[in-house]
């Protein structure tokens, strides 16, 4: 009651039909964009019964594909996070030259197409560059190899640790660290005790993020896998390789591997962001 | 003295914030650091506590040279002017963290907290947290926090800049209080002179990066050294030609002429008074009811000045024509400061 009586004393009062209109396209544009889609997925995957379904997904290359897909996401959320607590911390607690362009560099990954960030990765590592030679001589594989993929994810993921950190970080200001430095304490206690309890939220939020980008990743793994059955393929590449091989139900039914991980992934998310704000 | 800067300088790029400060503090004494935003009075402050370091001169602190000691080892508590308590930590986390990283025993630290909880009247707050407290509570805490590792100075950033009025008048007093019952030398910086002279027992006045004066609130006060100084204090006006209020020594080269309401006597044309042929008229302009007098607003002589009356006088309304007589006046200089007294007292007084 409280709310709508403020919404109103806020200029006009809005009419009830332009209200109702817009939820109602909203709703429409959800249902048919989004929700709609994932029933298809749900619907396609079972269409031949639970148990075409469950030999589908337990096919070795599936199986294997979403060994790699979490392989590559845990790799990728723990060097993203402590890079994102390097560089948030780098750039909010101290003053130096070049920060802004630090700033703008951290977002590169996401204005950047992932195709190019394989292809990046390929000329780096692949036959044409001048550190293979290396490589072939410590037998080192990157690219059409796992590590290869793991790169692609935690350039493409890059950012979503870092970004939800900065605004948290900016806003505490460097006042209760220094406090704490005058009083003795060393950095590492500093960061535990008073840096710590501060982001934890963001935290949490940006690694779930992170995870949900890493998992669905799919350009830049694409240029970078070699499309290895059953040892560079992950979960999105399987069902490309299942769809291009004509094979819609088991196509569908890995994707709906990716989308229980995604909603599991929506309610963690959801959890941490309630907590959050209790918190508060 | 306890602690003595020497010579210091300190610049920011192009910004001199610091320019060859020196002075001295004796143990146990409460000093204000007193000047405008910009005059560098929070950069003597950090430097003192090692938190930035001077570009030259010395810092000693106790008869040693500190400059290249961190912060953490010069045995100095530090309130910030926004208390940077803990936010995560309750007040006693908050108290106990100074001891808990010198790795003092827990017996101790609980000892030493309940001490200072209680000496701060916050007993029953303990596992609050800062969010939970007052602005006046906040900064109790901020104060018992840098105590409790028993520090041999205490520094204390602009204390009472948060606070809402009425709780930094009991503050004041309440702080003044806490630092002569421990004996802690301390230094605060401010920008409000009525706090300075009130809480401090000296006050150093910065302008520009520069020392202006050091003293007693009272002696500041009354016999300023520079110009920045005799302006600075109380609530001064400036008198467009001083050579037009009558009885005053003539000074060939002056800059400004300051007056601050204690030096002013407006008299109604009708009520007797002492040196009327050595007043002019005025005509009062606003006046204001301050609680304990009342403020006059009076154009004379093509000068706005301020001057008061008791309450028990006679009334003076808006637009009648007054008798203002200015006992004596500030005249500076460049940087110089003299004291102009009005002859027609010394006339006086040497006829009796």
């Amino acid at each position: 009651m409280a709310k709508e009586t403020q919404s109103q004393t806020v200029g006009a009062k809005p009419s009830p039909v332009v209200k109702w209109l817009l939820i109602g396209l909203s709703v429409l544009f959800l249902f048919v964009m989004l929700v709609l889609p994932l029933i298809t997925v749900i619907q396609e995957a079972l269409r031949k019964g639970f148990a075409a379904y469950r030999e589908a997904i337990s096919d070795p290359d599936a199986f294997s594909a979403l060994n790699l897909t979490l392989e590559a996401t845990v790799f990728a959320v723990v060097i993203n996070t402590v890079f994102g607590l390097f560089a948030a911390w780098a750039v909010t607690k101290f003053r130096f030259h070049g920060k802004k362009l630090l700033v703008t560099l951290i977002d590169l990954p996401v204005t950047v197409s992932p195709i190019i960030a394989g292809l990046i990765y390929v000329l780096t590592f692949g036959r044409q560059s001048a550190i293979y030679p290396f490589l072939e001589e410590h037998d080192l594989r990157v690219v059409y190899a796992v590590p290869g993929i793991i790169l692609a994810t935690v350039f493409v993921t890059f950012p979503f640790i870092s970004r939800e950190l900065l605004p948290v970080l900016e806003a505490q200001g460097t006042d209760e660290e220094e406090a704490a430095a005058m009083m003795g304490a060393k950095g590492f206690t500093i960061f535990r005790k008073i840096t710590l309890p501060h982001i934890r939220w963001a935290l949490l939020y940006g690694i779930v993020l992170c995870t949900a980008r890493a998992m669905g990743e799919f350009g830049a793994v694409s240029v970078l896998s070699g499309h290895l059955r059953g040892q560079t393929v992950t979960l999105p590449l399987q069902v490309e390789i299942l769809f291009g091989d004509n094979k819609y139900m088991p196509a569908f039914a890995v994707s709906s591997i990716l989308v229980i991980l995604a909603v599991v992934i929506l309610i963690v998310r959801s959890i941490v962001e309630y907590i959050g704000k209790e918190k508060k | 003295m306890y602690i003595e800067l020497k010579n210091i300088n300190k610049s920011y790029g192009s910004f001199k914030a610091s320019d060859d400060v020196s002075f001295g503090i004796e143990k146990g004494k409460l000093f204000a650091l007193l000047g405008p935003s910009g005059s560098g009075k929070t950069t003597i402050l950090r430097m003192i506590a090692g938190l930035e370091k001077p570009d030259s001169g010395e810092i000693l602190i106790d008869g040693k040279v500190v400059n290249d000691i961190p912060a953490s080892r010069r045995g100095i508590g530090f309130v910030f002017q926004s208390y940077a308590l803990f936010r995560y930590m309750t007040v006693y986390d908050n108290i106990a963290f100074g001891l808990k990283v010198k790795k003092v025993k827990k017996q101790e630290i609980d000892a030493r907290v309940k001490e200072l909880v209680k000496l701060i009247g916050l007993e029953g707050f303990e596992k609050r947290y800062p969010s939970q407290l007052s602005g006046g509570q906040r900064q109790r805490v901020a104060f018992a926090r840098a105590l409790a590792p028993n520090p041999q100075v205490l520094l204390l950033d602009e204390p009472f800049a948060a606070i809402d009025a009425k709780v930094r008048q009991e503050l004041r007093s309440w702080l003044k209080e806490m630092i002569q019952k421990l004996g802690v030398t301390s230094i605060f910086v401010t920008h409000d002179q009525d706090e300075a002279i009130e809480v401090a027992d000296e006050i150093i006045v910065t302008n520009r990066g520069r020392i202006e004066q050091t003293g007693t609130p009272i002696d500041i006060y009354q016999n300023p050294a520079t110009a920045f100084t005799a302006g600075f204090f109380g609530v001064t006006s400036e008198l467009e030609d001083y050579k037009a209020f009558r009885s005053f020594e003539e000074v060939e080269e002056y800059d400004r002429a300051i007056i601050r309401p204690e030096f002013v006597k407006i008299t109604k044309k009708d009520e007797v008074q002492k040196y009327k042929t050595s007043a002019v008229e005025g005509t009062v302009e606003r006046t204001a009811f301050r609680g304990n007098c009342i403020e006059f607003t009076v154009r004379c002589n093509g000068s706005i000045l301020t001057a008061r009356r008791e309450l028990d006088e006679p009334r003076v309304e808006v637009g009648e024509t007054v008798d203002v007589f200015i006992y004596r006046i500030f005249i500076t200089h460049g940087d110089e400061v003299r004291l102009l007294p009005n002859n027609a007292i010394r006339e006086e007084s040497v006829v009796i």
